[in-house]
């Protein structure tokens, strides 16, 4: 039997995985891709409690949070774009042009 | 379903103009498109008036879905109005800058609605969405000087650590929602109140939750993207990151908290309270150094946001009314300042160091005299907003008993005396050096720049009128 | 207007309404702009005057009282809450008299004459407003207000190192009076009226309506404490003063001697002992250790001083050292005694650094060793320097003179030997005084800069004069003075006495 158990489980450690990834990472496409691991973790969750709770809006939650990361994806992609034209690199290491 | 129209009305207006605009960006040449920004204006002002029609109703609307209260209302004006003082000026930088592009005020309206139904929502769903239209706008309008590195870097910077923030906030939410079964702000908080015995999953998403909040507000430890994205942004976007989308964040902040897990306040009193600390702290110190006003001012940001922080910790009714009273405050002046920063800087605003104001005082005298009296007002002296704001939401906590808390944010205040001062000190003091490009002011600025000094000081002197808002405001 | 409940607050509204014709008068009209001030500030010295005669000696209560609500929102509620006693009647007369003679004495101000007058005007509206305010809050204000227009001051019309000694002078009194606020909040919510009205919370509290734990006591006391110290200076907050004093121009350090150090005097009678007073009684004898050592030391450093702006600035931090001395020996003749001090220190030490300025006018230096035989070639300002030397070392018959003898006397009765060591600091101000008037005016002239220099004009002469005369009449006649503090200074006295052990040397003391 797979109780909420697992489910808490196996998201918990996308999200840590996504997390890492966002804090080791220097590419910034790799970056943008662990966001969406752990936003792919919270729907993960989300639809686990709404099963266990046989509750429908986590589901909608869910789909909510599928669209807005799409958006948010796009906009990334366009500002690692911008970023691209005035620097060429995707290195974050070498977006340093402010200090202090 | 009851469909409540009213609760939504200025929101709806603001999309609409919003598209409007939007569809009329390819029929305007490049460069007349900054006109749009009327267009825009008048939406504002049909939002306010979207406002005044559903002015004193309070309901439960769209299935529990938005509040319509005093505290939405009231939220309501203030984003409107900051809008509108942002949009104002915005239309002056296009113009300086030469980025003739309508889009700007798309984006800025769509963040407007954004922060409206972060100040209303009733439903974490409905939060998650504000909070999203606000943050994607404004990662856009943060990049918007696409040629220039810094504001690229700015953009970028602020993308991602907002991006990382949502989906804390989203996974608490999900913890939230799987301990109480609901995302609807009043069934959870019953749901709380009818089992004493949290369960763990619980304190995880409120703790979560507020990491979420914390970056969004800009709460040390998760304040580290502020100085840069504020320098690097367009100063109109610098404005609204510090004084809108930090307000936003916060009155949602104040909203869940206080109405959602009253019943977990020594919980989550116990978090800010170190936060709190933190934040003055490490605002206050960190601005001591800055050479760049725009950092300078980001830090100080970061240093009001911890003396509201005190407020929210206090957790009493003196407290949301000082929050709501401060929040306004801490908008004339932070306003004032950097509209007093972008006319300094001129263009590709190469003038933001601190030795560019030697001298500004008496060259320029009304530019010295406004900056000065939101610089005095920062620094918490007495017969100007700042004060009166420190006064209340401090009394507050003082109140609570938190006198630990309470006596460290004057301390902090104490140190945040010095990096005021210095601009000041350079105002007025320094030698005035010739300069390549004079100063302009054009009069739109100038009307607003003497009625930020004025309402700042009006603040200081009768805050009686605004603080009876307030306490309106603060009866859920 | 006199008699109606807005008589106080005209005065304060006098020289505010000065300060915003002086922002309409354009700035190139130097002498428009000067004229308008001494105007304004003269007629607030005059209107003061009738304050001064419809003062009722014998009431109990504060007079000309006004009281209306400011703030009442949810639980705070703040008055606009204005009155006088005794001990601020003198405080204010001497702000509005000081006030115009600093305006005659700043003719030498010939750049950025606008900015420098109103700040001039908006001082005197923050100073008048600290000694008349009767709510917290509202006295707060007043208290920050006054370091606005000092700051600047100091930082743009001072001397070399202006811009030090102005942030130095705002962060360490801004930051002392900080912890104040914080006690004024924690009073406020210790008491049930909820309200910040002095006159009321001190009545609450001798009547243990508001009950204090002593720790709480201690702690409040010692914030605003901490404030005043800042303020007054006692040893060892004493550092900003010398940089503060050297730097300012020369105005702003006679307001500041004369007026803003007993702002932290006056607090200590008004807020610190009505209110504290078993947390004063516990810290008196530190305070007072304190005040001794702070007698000494000026009196040890003003003597080996090169400069004599700085050595009349060192010597103010022993003469405030008596005044606090006098306050926490808690008698009436001492707090009398430390009252009257005030008033003869802000007349003598202002009028010293007038002088020091119109030396520093005619020879650009404060510098002892530049003077020498000044006498010969300034006859009439030596003869005044040599009076008001007199006044301030506290010959008989000069108001030095009383001030010291009544605190000497009191705090004798309470503790011989703090007595003792303070008078020692009588005999150093002599050695010091003598020693550098002998220096500056006697001998023959050295230095070849020295033998041009013109003698007082008209414009200083009509400066010095009236605190001449003045001094005179407190040395003459105290109980001019006295008889208006007995009633407001005996009832501090008894508040004390509420909380001590009953005292054995109670000697009934009748003016003079």
């Amino acid at each position: 039997m797979v109780d909420i158990t697992h489910y808490l489980v196996l998201s918990t450690i996308v999200f840590s995985i996504g997390v890492v990834g966002v804090l080791t990472r220097r590419n910034v496409i790799i970056i943008l891709m662990s966001i969406e691991l752990m936003l792919n973790s919270v729907n993960l969750n989300l639809v686990a409690f709404s099963d266990q709770l046989q509750d429908p809006s986590g589901q909608v939650f869910a789909i909510f949070v599928i669209t807005v990361a799409a958006a948010e994806a796009a906009v990334g992609l366009g500002i690692i774009i911008a970023l691209f034209r005035n620097k060429e690199t995707v290195n974050v290491d070498e977006i340093d042009l402010m200090r202090g | 379903m009851d469909i409540n129209y009213t609760a939504i009305l200025p929101e709806i207006m603001l999309s609409l103009v919003g598209i409007c605009i939007m569809l009329l960006i390819p029929f305007v040449p490049r460069e007349r498109q900054t006109h749009l920004g009327y267009l825009a204006l008048a939406g504002i002002v049909l939002a306010f008036f979207g406002v005044a029609m559903g002015w004193g109703q309070t309901d439960l609307a769209f299935s529990e879905m938005i509040f319509q209260d005093d505290f939405g209302q009231f939220s309501k004006i203030f984003f409107l109005f900051v809008s509108t003082v942002i949009l104002l000026i915005s239309m002056n930088y296009l113009e300086q800058e030469k980025l003739f592009q309508g889009e700007f005020f798309v984006l800025l309206l769509f963040a407007t609605v954004g922060m409206l139904f972060m100040a209303t929502s009733a439903d974490l769903i409905m939060t998650f969405l504000g909070l999203e239209v606000l943050s994607i706008s404004t990662y856009i309008l943060a990049g918007f000087k696409e040629r220039e590195r810094k504001s690229s870097e700015a953009a970028w910077k602020y993308f991602l650590l907002g991006a990382f923030s949502t989906a804390f906030l989203l996974y608490g939410i999900a913890f939230v929602y799987g301990a109480t079964g609901s995302t609807k702000y009043l069934q959870i908080a019953e749901a709380i109140q009818a089992s004493p015995d949290y369960s763990l999953i619980l304190f995880v998403g409120l703790g979560l939750m507020m990491v979420g909040f914390g970056f969004k507000v800009a709460l040390a430890p998760f304040h580290a993207w502020t100085p840069d994205v504020y320098e690097g942004a367009p100063i109109p976007i610098t404005a609204l990151l510090a004084v809108a989308s930090k307000g936003a964040a916060l009155l949602a902040l104040v909203r869940i908290l206080y109405q959602v897990f009253p019943d977990l306040s020594q919980q989550w009193q116990a978090i800010l309270w170190p936060m709190a600390v933190m934040t003055m702290a490490i605002g206050n110190i960190a601005a001591l150094t800055q050479s760049n006003i725009k950092r300078m001012l980001a830090y100080s940001s970061i240093a009001h946001a911890g003396y509201l922080l005190v407020g929210l910790t206090a957790h009493n009714p003196l407290a949301t009314q000082g929050i709501l009273f401060y929040l306004v405050a801490y908008a004339f002046m932070t306003l004032g300042a950097l509209i007093v920063v972008q006319i300094v800087g001129r263009r590709e605003e190469q003038h933001t160091t601190i030795e560019d104001y030697n001298g500004i005082g008496y060259r320029y005298p009304f530019l010295g005299i406004a900056l000065s009296v939101f610089l005095i007002s920062l620094a918490g002296i007495p017969a100007t907003a700042g004060f009166m704001g420190k006064l209340f939401v401090f009394s507050a906590a003082v109140q609570s008993q938190m006198y630990g808390l309470v006596v460290i944010a004057l301390v902090t205040s104490a140190i945040g005396l010095y990096y005021y001062l210095r601009v000041i000190v350079s105002m007025y003091m320094g030698e005035f050096k010739t300069e390549k490009i004079p100063i302009t002011i054009s009069m739109p600025l100038r009307i607003i720049l003497t009625l930020l000094v004025l309402g700042t000081l009006y603040l200081g002197i009768l805050p009686g009128s605004l603080l009876n808002l307030a306490e309106e405001a603060a009866s859920f | 207007m006199f008699g109606t409940e807005l008589q106080l607050t005209l005065l304060l509204l006098i020289p505010g309404f000065g300060a915003l014709v002086i922002a309409f008068v354009p700035s190139r009209k130097i002498h428009l702009l000067r004229g308008t001030s001494l105007f304004f500030t003269s007629l607030t010295f005059l209107y003061s005057l009738l304050f001064f005669t419809h003062f009722d000696p014998g009431a109990e209560t504060m007079q000309f009282v006004q009281k209306v609500p400011w703030l009442n929102v949810g639980v705070l509620h703040i008055h606009y809450h204005v009155g006088m006693d005794g001990i601020s009647l003198f405080l204010v007369i001497l702000t509005t008299f000081l006030m115009p003679l600093t305006i005659l004495a700043s003719w030498g101000i010939e750049k950025k004459v606008r900015p420098y007058m109103f700040f001039m005007l908006l001082l005197e509206v923050g100073m008048i407003g600290v000694f008349v305010s009767l709510d917290l809050i509202l006295f707060y204000i007043f208290w920050e207000i006054t370091l606005i227009p000092m700051y600047f001051l100091i930082g743009v019309w001072g001397g070399k190192r202006r811009v030090y000694a102005a942030v130095k002078f705002f962060i360490y009194t801004m930051a002392g009076s900080l912890l104040m606020l914080a006690a004024i909040l924690t009073l406020y919510f210790f008491n049930e009226a909820q309200n910040f009205d002095l006159v009321e919370i001190t009545q609450r509290l001798s009547l243990n309506q508001i009950i204090l734990p002593f720790p709480v006591e201690l702690l409040l006391f010692l914030a605003f404490f901490l404030a005043f110290a800042v303020k007054v200076p006692i040893f060892p907050f004493h550092t900003w003063l010398p940089d503060a004093h050297v730097e300012a121009p020369t105005a702003a350090s006679v307001i500041l001697a004369g007026v803003m150090l007993k702002m932290g005097t006056y607090g200590l009678l008004r807020f610190c002992l009505p209110m504290f007073p078993s947390a004063s009684a516990a810290l008196a004898p530190a305070i007072s250790l304190l005040a001794i050592v702070g007698i000494i030391y000026g009196a040890l450093v003003a003597l080996v001083q090169t400069d004599v702006k700085k050595l009349v600035a060192y010597s103010s931090v022993s003469h405030m050292g008596f005044v606090v001395l006098g306050i926490f020996a808690f008698n009436l003749q001492s707090i009398e005694g430390a009252t009257f001090q005030m008033l003869s220190h802000g007349l003598s030490t202002g009028a010293l650094f007038l002088l020091v300025g119109m030396l520093y006018d005619r020879r650009h230096t404060h510098l002892i060793q530049d003077f020498g035989g000044l006498a010969h070639v300034m006859p009439r300002l030596a003869a005044f320097f040599m009076f008001i030397m007199l006044s301030s070392i506290g010959l008989p018959g000069l108001n030095g003179f009383v001030g010291e003898f009544l605190i000497l006397q009191g705090t004798f009765l309470e503790h011989a030997g703090r007595a003792a060591f303070a008078a020692s600091g009588i005999v150093l101000s002599a050695i010091y005084m003598l020693w550098v008037y002998q220096r500056v005016f006697m001998g023959a002239v050295q230095n070849d800069q020295n033998r041009t220099l013109t003698d007082l004009n008209f414009r200083e002469t009509v400066i010095l004069v009236p605190i001449v005369l003045l001094v005179v009449w407190m040395g003459l006649h105290p109980s001019t003075f006295l008889r208006r503090m007995d009633t407001s200074v005996q009832k501090v006295v008894d508040r004390i006495e509420q909380v001590r052990e009953p005292q054995i040397y109670r000697v009934e003391y009748r003016g003079h």
